[in-house]
């Protein structure tokens, strides 16, 4: 770091200093938040991975080739991730100062890029050791190929944090490169003779239990891409724009701020894809019945962001999927439902703009010559339709394929597909958080606020995957399906009548 | 007509609007001045129903003033801040569809919207998004949004912010066809050309 940054970045950490008790305090905190939090989890995620389904798993023929396709998307994310926000970002003032100085980016940025390496590679290190250790602890895996594999880790971390940064420089190719790593990460793993030849065979050759002998040498041509392609980092920094990088600076600013008021959904809003094609064609064609207008208005404005539309529509029919599958016999039926609970949820929130634009009206001015409730009636016909088509043609193709019986799995996504409809409207009529949230709540436990503070903010996530539990248990539980129907009908009539 | 009566609201210890009294016309405008914090945009909202007044009474056409009352939304239209548009919709398709709503005559509405835009000098901008938009373009769409809907009485807050002279007085002359067209306005601004040019009546406010 050259004198002249490192002044510019002394003055701005000077200005907060920590005191002797803010380190003893922060200290205790990371003890305490590692021996609550982490060292339980630790442990939990160690006894699955070498319990007997856990190694079932990684040892199985398949393993490589998922390993492949896991590494071509955590590359193809990190391409798509730097678009929004990379790895090269200070605050919004430092950003703004020193991008916009004569000081090369790859001196001033590179603090922050580091220290966001460090995390990656800490993280991808530590799930490759994970596996090779517990393929070892079994004598799965010799020591030489589990140590190969973990420093195999580490490349892989290095090389995604390129790949957030490449990202970041190149935002309008992010999207093409990345859709091209995943199907050629994809490719490759279906084709056993090319694998040898490519970053993502290289990962799944090292694999410790894959039958290959050509761990040395899958290793070193990773070693040496990956230094080929951290020698371009420089280049790739001094790239970045200072336009790019204030908007990027900003947004992430203003969504961590939200995110600690426990707003996470103007949070999440601020990344969400903005509207950028088909401006030509009308999607408001008034038609004699002001609902179909609005149906057509809803799907011609979906398809105006192509790639959440594409996302929501496969989040959709995985969920239909996960729900057939939780009928199967002797599957975790609730954990699937839960799991397809969220998937719904997520799904059907690119299909829920117009719901989120009537409840912003109907805290505001009138606008339109209609109620406030014909006009969020209006706006839920389309994800109505969407996700009750997608939902159920997910689960009539599972159970084609799957050989079980589709009756029991369609009725229950239906439902699902209702209950994740009212959800999002429940979450759209949302408000910021109630101030009685913020006073502590006094227990024999500690206090439970921050507790209640969280679960009021992932309200939405959580209802989702109890509707999605109760669906896949509808046979078995009808209260219990019928008891959160009416929580979330109970929840959206309070916070309609206290809306604006 | 809209009557106001020693209306006054206060917050806590805060005196948010003194009281005040006044009386407008069918056709008439009356313009609001006053420094910041003298209470405008309060007098506005509890003038648009979204506030209740904490003594006093306000009347416009005879019957109180509730923001979600039917007839009241029929008859009173406002722009406080930026009414809220929706991400995928492009600027002639949000006027377009908030005139659709109001009418059964598709083609009157598709007139009407193109109309409103052209008044306000957004012809050119027709298939942009909200996100596209300038900050003194989206004032523009933001009271062409409101114009596009029918209204006895318009209510504004400082509808020249952001815009350069010669949009300002585009805006006068919508105004003032708005008024000639029998509609009462209310229009709180900081702008004398404003409020020279359209001013039958002028409230102003002190502070508190």
């Amino acid at each position: 770091m050259s004198t002249a940054s490192g002044a510019a970045i002394g003055i701005w950490r000077a200005r907060n200093v920590r005191t002797v008790g803010d380190r003893w305090f922060l200290v205790y905190l990371v003890h305490m938040v590692a021996l609550v939090t982490v060292a339980p989890l630790a442990r939990a995620v160690w006894l699955s991975a070498t319990s007997a389904e856990g190694l079932a798993l990684l040892a199985s023929p398949a393993a490589p080739e998922v390993t492949m396709l896991v590494v071509a998307g955590l590359w193809a994310g990190g391409l798509v991730l730097g678009r929004d926000r990379g790895p090269a970002l200070h605050p919004p003032f430092l950003t703004h100062a020193l991008a916009a100085s004569d000081l090369p980016r790859s001196d001033t940025f590179r603090g922050p890029l580091l220290r966001a390496g460090v995390r990656v590679t800490a993280t991808t290190t530590l799930v490759a050791g994970l596996v090779a250790g517990s393929l070892m602890s079994h004598g799965l895996a010799d020591p030489f190929s589990a140590a190969s594999f973990t420093a195999v880790g580490a490349l892989v971390g290095v090389l995604a944090t390129v790949t957030w940064l490449a990202g970041q420089a190149f935002p309008r190719a992010a999207v093409p490169v990345a859709v091209g790593v995943l199907g050629l990460g994809a490719t490759i793993a279906a084709i056993p003779a090319a694998q040898p030849f490519t970053p993502w065979g290289w990962v799944g050759l090292a694999y410790p239990a894959s039958s290959a002998s050509h761990t040395p040498v899958a290793l070193v041509a990773l070693a040496a891409l990956t230094a080929s392609l951290v020698a371009a980092v420089p280049m790739l920094m001094n790239r970045l724009g200072l336009t790019a990088l204030a908007a990027q600076a900003a947004r992430w600013d203003s969504a961590t701020a939200l995110a600690m008021g426990m707003d996470f959904d103007t949070a999440a809003a601020l990344y969400r894809g903005r509207a950028h094609t088909g401006r030509r064609a009308l999607a408001v064609r008034p038609r004699n019945r002001l609902a179909w207008t609005f149906l057509i208005r809803d799907a011609i404005g979906a398809t105006r962001t192509p790639g959440r539309l594409i996302v929501g529509v496969v989040a959709l029919a995985a969920s239909g999927v996960l729900i057939t599958l939780a009928f199967a016999p002797a599957a975790p039926g609730w954990l699937l439902g839960a799991a397809a609970g969220l998937m719904v949820f997520a799904g059907i929130g690119p299909l829920t703009d117009g719901i989120r634009h009537a409840a912003s009206v109907a805290g505001d001015f009138p606008l339109y010559g209609i109620s406030d409730e014909r006009l969020l009636a209006n706006h839920a016909l389309f994800p109505l339709a969407a996700v009750v088509l997608v939902l159920l043609a997910a689960v009539m193709v599972c159970s084609i394929l799957t050989g079980t019986a589709a009756a029991a799995p369609l009725v229950s996504a239906f439902v699902l597909g209702l209950l994740a409809l009212f959800a999002r409207v429940d979450n759209a009529l949302k408000g910021p958080l109630p101030p009685a949230l913020l006073t502590p709540i006094p227990t024999p436990m500690g206090d439970l606020g921050a507790a209640a503070r969280i679960a009021w903010a992932l309200d939405g996530i959580l209802l989702a995957a109890l509707a999605g539990a109760s669906a896949a248990l509808a046979f078995e539980a009808p209260l219990l399906l019928l008891g959160v129907a009416v929580t979330f009908i109970a929840v959206g009539i309070n916070r309609w009548r206290h809306r604006g | 007509m809209i009557e106001v009566d020693e209306v006054a609201v206060i917050a806590g210890d805060v005196t948010l609007l003194a009281p005040i009294s006044t009386m407008v016309q069918r056709g008439e405008v009356l313009i609001v001045r006053g420094r910041n914090g003298t209470g405008k945009s309060t007098l506005l909202r509890v003038l648009a129903g979204a506030r209740k007044p904490s003594s006093g009474t306000v009347r416009i056409g005879g019957a109180g003033a509730v923001e979600r009352d039917r007839g009241f939304r029929r008859r009173v239209a406002a722009m406080i801040g930026l009414p809220p548009m929706a991400s995928d919709l492009t600027v002639f398709d949000h006027v377009l569809l908030v005139a659709t709503t109001w009418t059964d005559d598709q083609a009157a509405a598709a007139e009407l919207a193109r109309g409103v835009l052209s008044e306000l000098g957004l012809d050119a901008l027709h298939g942009r998004f909200p996100h596209e938009l300038s900050s003194g373009q989206m004032q523009l769409f933001g009271l062409a949004l409101v114009l596009a809907r029918p209204f006895e009485v318009l209510i504004l807050d400082e509808p020249e912010q952001r815009l350069d002279p010669e949009h300002v007085e585009s805006v006068i002359r919508v105004l003032r066809a708005r008024r000639d067209g029998g509609a009462t306005l209310v229009v709180a601004t900081h702008s004398p050309l404003l409020a020279d040019r359209l001013a039958d009546h002028t409230l102003r406010l002190d502070a508190a």
